[in-house]
């Protein structure tokens, strides 16, 4: 009988245990969107790093980025940029994502993010990401609805006009298993 | 007998009425009204969510769902206070208090937040990530250099746009403090005010000028930053622009002279006009350059 529990004992963990699913961002480009009446700006970074986990129907995801490695293909503004948005001090842009496992396999995935940046702290909840599949690589899409407010970031000005509150931010992350 | 039946059906009718009279008196109290909007914490609107309203004093209930603007509504209701809650299974619940007048609507917008979730025990860090010290650490001095050189070169835009002013000005009247020779006489207008007018407007050009650049020249430089994009045009431009500004006025003296001589411009004075045109020209293309509302695609319809 001992040899028995023994023996289950042994081939239980196998059995019973769920595998973590871990994931890594092996491609990532992140885009902010910014809008004065004479501009309208893109700043791109493609060195966003990425790790996920899904354990027990959970999944979180943390994405970062250096603030000073987004391109507005002008030196002199990214350069504002960081100064406005406190990027030397706060140097990254730190992004946590959670949601539910089972929706890794959807076409659409709602996701609670929370994102650090320029000293703050910002909720966004339920956020629509489109989810595609290649082989064993996943990509997601979706738009981060930041604004300056949100992180309390002085709008820049040029000719004395501010640009938009609004900042949204386009996400395109392709994970792949570790 | 006839009396008996009278009074029974008397009897009746004022049972009845017994019976009525307080459903009409109900019936007549306007109903109240409760209409609101579902948000996330994000100020997304939420769809599709249960909104229940509950009163407290009856136990009551009614529910509906949000439609594609968030917005729910309740008609009908009886005045009194209630409980209203809301629930969506992504974002939770939230419930809040309203009291209803009779006859009135009243507005409550709801907002849902997350449950703070506890992280995942070996949910990933930033530490895990990989990125360098010098990619992740803070620089307070790097901060406050950059706030520096933002402070700096903002002076120097104000500056060099108002320095366009009386350079424009400059070249309007240039024409008109240049002495013209008629028949091979050198003759006396333009008047000295017309001159001196004219010095003054460049005067005040070079000084707003010099100015400006001293805020750009001097505005702290950020180590390991290659330039590129419209900057570089703008500082390009800045090799035709300076020698200019420096060589337009030291030909306007010698036309100056020459004139307050009653000569006509002669020698190298002469490419006064032609150097301050040139000067103006880069000055004008190098705002151009960092201001152009790069949008703007005059070929697209």
């Amino acid at each position: 009988m001992k040899r028995i529990l023994l023996a289950l004992l042994l081939a239980a963990p196998p059995v019973l245990a769920q595998p973590d699913a871990q994931w890594v961002a092996e491609q990532s480009t992140l885009t902010y969107h910014m809008s004065h009446p004479m501009h309208q700006v893109d700043g791109v970074s493609h060195a966003a790093k990425g790790k996920g986990i899904c354990h027990a129907g959970q999944c979180d995801f943390l994405v970062a980025a250096p603030v000073k490695s987004f391109d507005s293909g002008d030196t002199n503004r990214d350069l504002h940029m960081i100064e406005a948005t406190r990027g030397a001090q706060f140097p990254m842009v730190v992004v946590r994502a959670h949601f539910p496992q089972a929706e890794t396999g959807s076409a659409a995935i709602y996701v609670d993010i929370e994102v650090q940046f320029a000293g703050q702290t910002a909720h966004y909840a339920h956020l629509p990401f489109e989810r595609s599949a290649q082989g064993d690589r996943l990509t997601i899409r979706g738009t981060v609805p930041a604004t300056c407010s949100d992180f309390k970031i002085d709008r820049p000005s040029f000719l004395t006009v501010p640009i938009k509150n609004e900042i949204p931010v386009r996400v395109e992350i392709t994970w792949r298993p570790m | 007998m006839k009396l008996k039946v009278t009074g029974i059906v008397c009897a009746m009718a004022v049972l009845i009425l017994s019976f009525l009279i307080p459903n009409l008196s109900a019936a007549q109290t306007p109903a109240a009204v409760l209409t609101g909007k579902v948000m996330a914490s994000s100020g997304r609107v939420v769809s599709n969510a249960k909104v229940t309203v509950k009163n407290v004093e009856t136990g009551k209930s009614a529910e509906t769902l949000t439609n594609p603007d968030g917005v729910y509504t309740f008609t009908n209701l009886a005045p009194g206070e209630y409980e209203v809650s809301v629930t969506n299974e992504a974002l939770g619940a939230k419930t809040a208090k309203a009291i209803l007048t009779a006859g009135q609507q009243q507005t409550l917008d709801l907002m849902l937040a997350p449950a703070t979730q506890e992280p995942l025990p070996n949910a990933p860090s930033l530490g895990d990530l990989g990125f360098t010290p010098q990619q992740s650490e803070p620089d307070a001095k790097l901060q406050a250099m950059l706030e520096k050189r933002t402070e700096m070169l903002k002076i120097h835009q104000r500056l060099g746009l108002i320095a366009a002013a009386p350079m424009a000005a400059a070249l309007i009247t240039g024409p008109m403090a240049k002495a013209k020779g008629k028949n091979g006489q050198t003759i006396t207008e333009p008047t000295t005010a017309n001159l001196d007018f004219h010095a003054a407007l460049g005067g005040a050009t070079a000084a707003l000028y010099f100015t400006s650049a001293y805020y750009s020249i001097f505005a702290p430089k950020v180590p390991e930053t290659p330039k590129h994009g419209a900057i570089r045009m703008h500082e390009a431009l800045a090799f035709i622009h300076v020698p200019g500004m420096i060589i337009t006025p030291a030909l306007g003296i010698m036309a100056y002279k020459q004139e307050n001589a009653g000569e006509k411009v002669h020698g190298l004075a002469s490419a006064h006009g032609t150097v301050a045109w040139i000067t103006a020209a880069a000055y004008g293309t190098s705002i151009v350059a960092v201001s152009w509302p790069i949008h703007w695609k005059l070929w697209e319809k």
